[in-house]
């Protein structure tokens, strides 16, 4: 086992894994799955024109963050990532499989952290309110992302590469995430059995993250790891069948004011609040957060 | 939850897995897969030079063995792709127990030549004088990749080198600069 842990990986088989998984899944996943949830929704009379446009929309969102993370990697992401792998890391570490699962299992918590700041301070919020803005619950859901959704993983993901991780490796690692993420986005699949649900995140459990009722706000952040909230005090389990959306609804279809309106609602509150540093704190604040008068 | 209590936690789970990434990699002994750097030498030679005059050659390791050293020197490698039309001089020095191939030379389609960063390239892990085995860096998509392949002496002043990974193979044919 610790022979097997330690020996040393090719580059060339680790990109192959990750790309079967990372890059494939979307065909023999991602895209059967919505299928059948679009034949649920037959079945069960709830394929209406709004949930047809709401995942028309949430596809549009992605082209827009996936031209901001496009831009932004080729812009900053790989050359940060080298300059501090080159000049503030920890001896570099070698490529086997225990290094690939940990980085993994790492760039899981760094998920964690970064998910849980992106809905407790006010900025974060005023992008990642757009991937709760859906009422329905599918797939193309978790397609669904604000303008500013790509950077706050980079400032995570960093700490990782400081660690001895391979800023590619990293990277990788990030999208595993994000993709097994990506798969709980659905109501087909009910509670599974119990010692998945204790240790993984599962649809349930993030049914329970995209859910307006008051005691589902803010709970399970996990990517794919639920024991990140069981241990930092931040799980909840599915109980009361969960209401999605947001707590002020909008109400859209319309794939740029879906984009934008948490940056647009932002903008809002910082016209209503008086002086500049009161302004600024708004930004880390969380966002319900309101200055005293 | 405290914040404090926050922070322990996390740290906690952070120097746990790096811990043990690093371990694995740093602190685990997996002697069965490290490259086992022989030349195989068929000649008995090397030893006796040093038993007679022990002080004079204290590394047997670098004595001139006549098997496999004609190795050593400048190769030049013709390639024809895509990214890369021209040629490359390699210098090949017997380091320890094996050859390294550095880039020495780069040579346009013209005959027109630039010097190479001198960065490795290959490195031959066994030898006998006609066939071996080593482990060669290839560049894909800006990164570097260190893949497997097979050396085979043709004639003196030839030698080819092939790799295959994934489909993603070539022979290239080394000559005596
Ligand atoms: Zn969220």
């Amino acid at each position: 086992m610790i022979d097997f842990l330690a020996k040393k990986l090719d580059w060339l088989d680790v990109h192959h894994w990750f790309y079967i998984f990372n890059d494939l899944s979307l065909f023999y996943i991602i895209i059967p799955f919505f299928v059948l949830e679009l034949i649920r929704y037959a079945y069960l009379k709830r394929l209406d024109k709004d949930l047809v446009l709401d995942s028309i929309a949430n596809v549009i969102t992605f082209g827009g963050f996936f031209l901001v993370e496009v831009i932004l990697g080729i812009l900053a992401i790989t050359k940060v990532y080298y300059w501090v792998y080159n000049n503030i890391s920890l001896p570099h570490l070698e490529l086997n499989w225990a290094t690939v699962i940990c980085c993994v299992l790492l760039a899981d918590f760094a998920y964690y952290w970064e998910h849980r700041t992106m809905h407790r301070i006010g900025i974060g919020w005023a992008t990642h309110t757009v991937h709760h803005s859906s009422p329905h619950f599918n797939m193309s859901v978790a397609y669904r992302f604000g303008p500013l959704d790509a950077i706050m993983p980079v400032v995570f993901s960093l700490p990782i590469v400081m660690l001895g991780f391979d800023p590619i490796l990293v990277l990788l690692s990030e999208v595993f995430v994000q993709v097994f993420q990506t798969l709980l986005h659905t109501e087909i699949i009910g509670k599974l059995t119990k010692p998945i649900e204790f240790i993984f995140n599962t649809p349930s459990h993030h049914r329970v993250h995209h859910g307006s009722n008051r005691q589902y706000w803010d709970k399970n952040y996990a990517g794919i790891l639920i024991i990140w909230d069981r241990m930092l005090g931040t799980f909840e389990p599915e109980k009361e069948k969960v209401v999605y959306g947001i707590s002020q609804p909008i109400n859209s279809v319309n794939p740029i004011v879906v984009f934008f309106h948490g940056i647009t609602r932002f903008v809002k509150k910082l016209g209503q609040i008086k002086g500049f540093s009161n302004k600024l704190l708004a930004f880390v604040k969380p966002p319900d957060w309101m200055p005293k008068q | 939850m405290k914040n404090s209590t926050l922070v322990f936690r996390s740290l906690g789970i952070i120097i746990f897995l790096a811990g043990l990434a690093h371990l694995f990699s740093f602190g685990i002994d997996t002697s069965d897969d490290a490259p086992t750097p022989t030349i195989e030498t068929n000649a008995v030679p090397v030893e006796q030079p040093e038993a007679e005059n022990p002080t004079e050659k204290p590394v047997a390791n670098t004595a001139y063995n006549p098997e496999t050293d004609h190795l050593i020197g400048q190769w030049k490698v013709a390639y024809n792709t895509e990214d890369f039309k021209g040629a490359i001089v390699y210098k090949i020095k017997k380091e320890s127990k094996v050859f390294n191939a550095y880039t020495h030379q780069y040579q346009d389609e013209n005959g027109y030549a630039e010097k190479a960063k001198g960065s490795k390239a290959l490195t031959i892990t066994s030898f006998n004088g006609s066939k071996g085995k080593g482990i060669y860096n290839i560049e894909y998509e800006g990164k570097q990749y260190e893949v497997d392949c097979k050396i085979a002496q043709v004639d003196e002043n030839t030698f080819t080198l092939s790799y295959d990974y994934y489909g993603y193979g070539d022979v290239e044919t080394w000559k005596r600069q």
